[in-house]
């Protein structure tokens, strides 16, 4: 039996002298020492690697399992050019002995065999003799190191890494936009308190200052390309009267070129939106279509690339970003989150709230679907018009879904809104232990025809209007002896009706306290009204008064400074 | 062939030049510096003695914020005196050893003096012979789950200078180096690490360290860097994996020595986040038993981490024996 074995340096094959010590469970025995080793294994021919270029491309071949030429012209020179082919080869790989044993048609045997090549590892240096050991580590060492230099230039996901990296600078520049325009507006307040309330936006704001400058200049600067009409002119109104301090050229300067940043970010925030959208079209289209460039960009990021996304769970991708909750909700024992980035989808976004969970579980199963469509289709059909025919397929189904969920919704409200109360929850009553013979009757009761069923019903009722007639009776009859008995019937009644009389004056008049009570607090309430208006003066006049005394204070500092 | 025995080697590491460990350094360093690291910023701070050695090479990073607290008490003279008073002690691990100046820190000897791999503090001592100075790196038990199992009290590491190691999630090759520094220029040390960005790291560090042999594959498809391995001595895994036992084993099935060692650092969280930690070790070290794996000892990684264990064994390949 010949034995291929692969190492950094080359293929090598070994002659197994002895087969029959395959079979038995103690082979690593003939591995404790080096010379029981080079008993069992004589090195019948060895193929070097020439160049290191040749290593590497031998070894990754040999890690897909595929059979190159080198190690064809290799095995066929060794075994059917010297007429061993009636031996059969051990190949550790069962894949790659496959492939050997269709190519060459040599009986190929690759058994769980990591005693037989854990005994040549360990013993190899003693079994390729007349070979350094330090060539080989120098080789290995030089092989895994061109290797993952390989690996690392090749990388398959790099593509995902541009939409990784893409996803986290927006964010970034966000965040950054968002503290600068907070630091132009605290900067400009104090030039022009009153622009921030006007111009809620933050480019506007920006651009504003931009062509104003000084407040003063707001008559005499046309705002029509950033302001709509109505805001324009508010604003120059508020600029006459601003309580703003004045502020110098050197300060208008810095603020200015603050705005610069901000009016610069933000515009180069939607040429990356733009980069992001047409790089998303172009690798994820159905996950794009299905939940938006955005979230699509996110998921991938989170997961790491593509092809890890699309080998998670659509359960996963449900949660996927709120890992924080769902750990917390399994250590505590509570429910697990109902969604995580897939939130922002507006597919999720645009349903009521409480369908928000099932709409989240739904887009993850089909994004899901999606995304697998994406990681595993070529490149080539992804760049075609109808790539994401999935992704918009699903949409629309999940687009209906949601509206025939909603109004489902809205059916069952209407119903049980007319249905009144809920149905009684059910509990054992002594009454209904022992079994009803008349409840017999009433059952067999539908069975008949309509008008017997009335007349039935009829004769009942008569008998029981009857059974009760005779009740009341008897009971008014008792009652009428028990208060001849007691002697005092009249007075008592007399009682009773004066008691019911006050009960009825104290109601009156408990009703017209509620009444004044009722109109009372509405009557502090104008009054605060108007006391609150007195105060809002007051307190405006304390502000100018503050406000000037700041003004006062800072005037008095910048002239200290300026001295 | 590209490399011949050195200066192959040499021309390795200048096909990058120095532009390619710019990078690599400048990220571990940037770690270093958030207040979570902070309880090993606050020691340093304390030691004055070890400050004046900081000074000298220590990366800027780092040195900025202890410089500070030096000046307060410049007039004891500690900081001045570099490394003199600073006492090196062997530690039981052979390959470790202490540094003892104000206060104990663990060091390894440094393969490659001059250089710190991730801007970790170091110390040089004067050798034996006059004027030869001995360089020692800095290992911090907070980066490290090596350096806090040694601290938590392994009774053997099993790593030691001459061995070689499989070690299973690398990661950027910080603790490798470390591991390099023991094992020294007789060891190996064959660093797996699955992930590229922080495999190109590990690289970086392995141009210099001609003892470290860097694979960037999945440490679940040991067939898949079966040829670069020899048997090793001793297999660390640090991977956090909830497979982590299976991974180990199957790479100890292929490389292992027969009674060679493993050394399983365990995150309970991601194991099982929902289960006690106690009784997530217990079934880790259960699983290792029945896989040919007799356990040798457990500790825990308090207080440098949170419900870790670092869990060693002895791997008999042909089971028990009589």
């Amino acid at each position: 039996m010949l034995v291929l074995y692969e190492t950094a340096l080359g293929f090598c094959l070994f002659k197994l002298t002895d087969e029959g010590k395959l079979e038995s469970e103690n082979v690593y025995k003939d591995f404790e020492s080096p010379e029981k080793a080079s008993k069992l294994l004589k090195l019948k021919a060895i193929h070097r690697f020439t160049s290191t270029a040749m290593a590497v491309e031998e070894i990754t071949a040999l890690q897909e399992q595929k059979l190159t030429k080198s190690l064809k012209k290799f095995l066929s020179d060794e075994i059917i050019g010297k007429g061993k082919s009636k031996e059969t080869l051990a190949v550790f790989d069962s894949q790659l002995g496959k492939k050997i044993k269709e190519k060459l048609d040599v009986k190929v045997v690759s058994p769980h065999m990591t005693e037989l090549f854990h005994g040549i590892r360990s013993q190899l240096t003693a079994l390729l003799d007349g070979l350094d050991p330090k060539d080989l580590a120098t080789m290995s060492l030089g092989l895994s190191h061109s290797l993952s230099r390989f690996k690392l230039k090749f990388s398959p996901d790099k593509v995902d890494t541009m939409i990784v990296q893409a996803i986290a600078l927006l964010d970034d520049l966000d965040k950054e936009i968002n503290i600068y325009a907070m630091r132009v507006k605290e900067w400009y307040g104090w030039h022009f308190p009153e622009m921030a309330k006007i111009i809620v936006d933050n480019i506007a704001y920006a651009k504003v200052i931009k062509a104003m400058g000084f407040r003063t200049n707001a008559a005499s600067t046309d705002f029509a390309a950033i302001l709509p009409e109505d805001l324009e002119a508010t604003l120059k109104a508020a600029a006459v009267i601003s309580m703003g301090t004045d502020i110098s050229d050197s300060d208008m300067a810095h603020i200015n070129s603050l705005c610069d940043q901000v009016i610069s970010i933000s515009a180069y925030r939607t040429q990356l939106a733009e980069y992001l959208r047409n790089r998303m079209n172009a690798i994820a289209p159905n996950l794009t279509a299905l939940v938006g460039d955005l979230v699509g960009a996110r998921l991938i990021s989170h997961a790491g690339s593509l092809l890890s996304l699309a080998k998670h769970p659509a359960s996963t991708i449900q949660i996927l970003g709120a890992e924080k909750a769902l750990f917390r909700a399994l250590k505590t024992k509570h429910d697990t989150p109902k969604y995580g980035l897939i939130y922002h989808a507006s597919l999720i976004g645009q349903a009521p709230p409480k369908l928000k969970g099932k709409m989240a579980r739904m887009v993850a199963t089909k994004a899901a679907l999606s995304i697998r469509v994406d990681a595993l289709s070529d490149a080539d059909d992804k760049s075609e018009s109808q790539a994401p025919s999935i992704g918009l397929e699903n949409r629309a189904k999940l687009e209906a879904r949601l509206h025939s969920l909603e109004q489902q919704g809205d059916a069952t409200t209407v119903r049980s809104a007319f249905a009144g109360k809920k149905q009684a929850r059910f509990q054992m009553t002594g009454e209904t232990k022992t079994y009803n013979t008349a409840a017999d009757a009433v059952d067999l009761m539908p069975t008949q025809r309509e008008p017997m069923e009335a007349a039935v019903k009829a004769v009942q009722d008569v008998k029981a209007e009857k059974k009760k007639a005779k009740e009341e009776r008897k009971s008014k009859k008792r009652a009428e002896k028990e208060e001849i008995a007691d002697g005092i019937d009249e007075a008592r009644m007399d009682l009773d009706g004066e008691e019911t009389k006050e009960s009825k004056k104290e109601k009156k008049r408990k009703r017209r306290e509620s009444e004044a009570m009722d109109v009372d607090p509405e009557e502090p309430r104008e009054e605060t009204e108007e006391e609150r208006k007195a105060r809002k003066k007051a307190k405006k006049a304390e502000k100018a008064a503050a406000t000037e005394d700041g003004d006062a204070s800072k005037k008095k500092k910048k002239k200290k400074s300026e001295a | 062939m590209a490399f011949g025995a050195s200066g192959g080697r040499g021309g390795f590491g200048g096909g990058r030049g120095g532009g390619g460990r710019g990078a690599p350094r400048g990220a571990p360093r940037g770690r270093g510096g958030p207040p979570g690291r902070g309880g090993f910023g606050d020691r340093g701070g304390r030691g004055g003695g070890r400050g004046g050695v900081g000074k000298r090479g220590g990366p800027p990073g780092r040195g900025g914020p202890r410089g500070g607290g030096r000046g307060g008490r410049g007039g004891r003279g500690g900081g001045r005196g570099g490394g003199s008073n600073v006492i090196l002690k062997p530690h039981r691990h052979p390959g470790v050893f202490i540094a003892e100046g104000k206060e104990s820190l663990l060091v390894t000897k440094n393969l490659v003096p001059g250089e710190a791999v991730y801007g970790e503090k170091r110390i040089s001592i004067d050798g034996g012979v006059d004027g030869t100075k001995v360089e020692y790196r800095v290992w911090n038990p907070f980066r490290s789950k090596l350096a806090a199992g040694v601290l938590g009290g392994l009774d053997s590491l099993f790593i030691e200078p001459g061995k070689k190691v499989l070690y299973l999630g690398a990661a950027s090759g910080t603790s490798v180096s470390h591991v390099a520094d023991i094992v020294g220029p007789e060891g190996v040390v064959y660093a797996v690490e699955f992930s590229l960005r922080s495999g190109r790291d590990l690289i970086g560090m392995a141009k210099k360290r001609t003892n470290v042999i860097p694979i960037i594959e999945d440490a679940r498809a040991p067939q898949r860097y079966r040829m670069l391995l020899s048997t090793v001595d001793v297999i660390f895994a640090d991977v956090a994996q909830p497979d982590q036992a299976r991974i180990v084993l199957l790479n100890a099935e292929y490389f292992l020595k027969n009674e060679g060692h493993v050394v399983i650092s365990i995150k309970a969280s991601c194991i099982d986040s929902t289960a006690p930690p106690e009784a997530v070790f217990a079934k880790e070290v259960d699983f290792l038993r029945a896989n040919k794996v007799k356990p040798i000892e457990q500790v825990t990684l308090e207080p440098y981490e949170r419900d870790h264990a670092m869990v060693t064994g002895k791997y008999l390949r042909h089971g028990q024996k009589e």
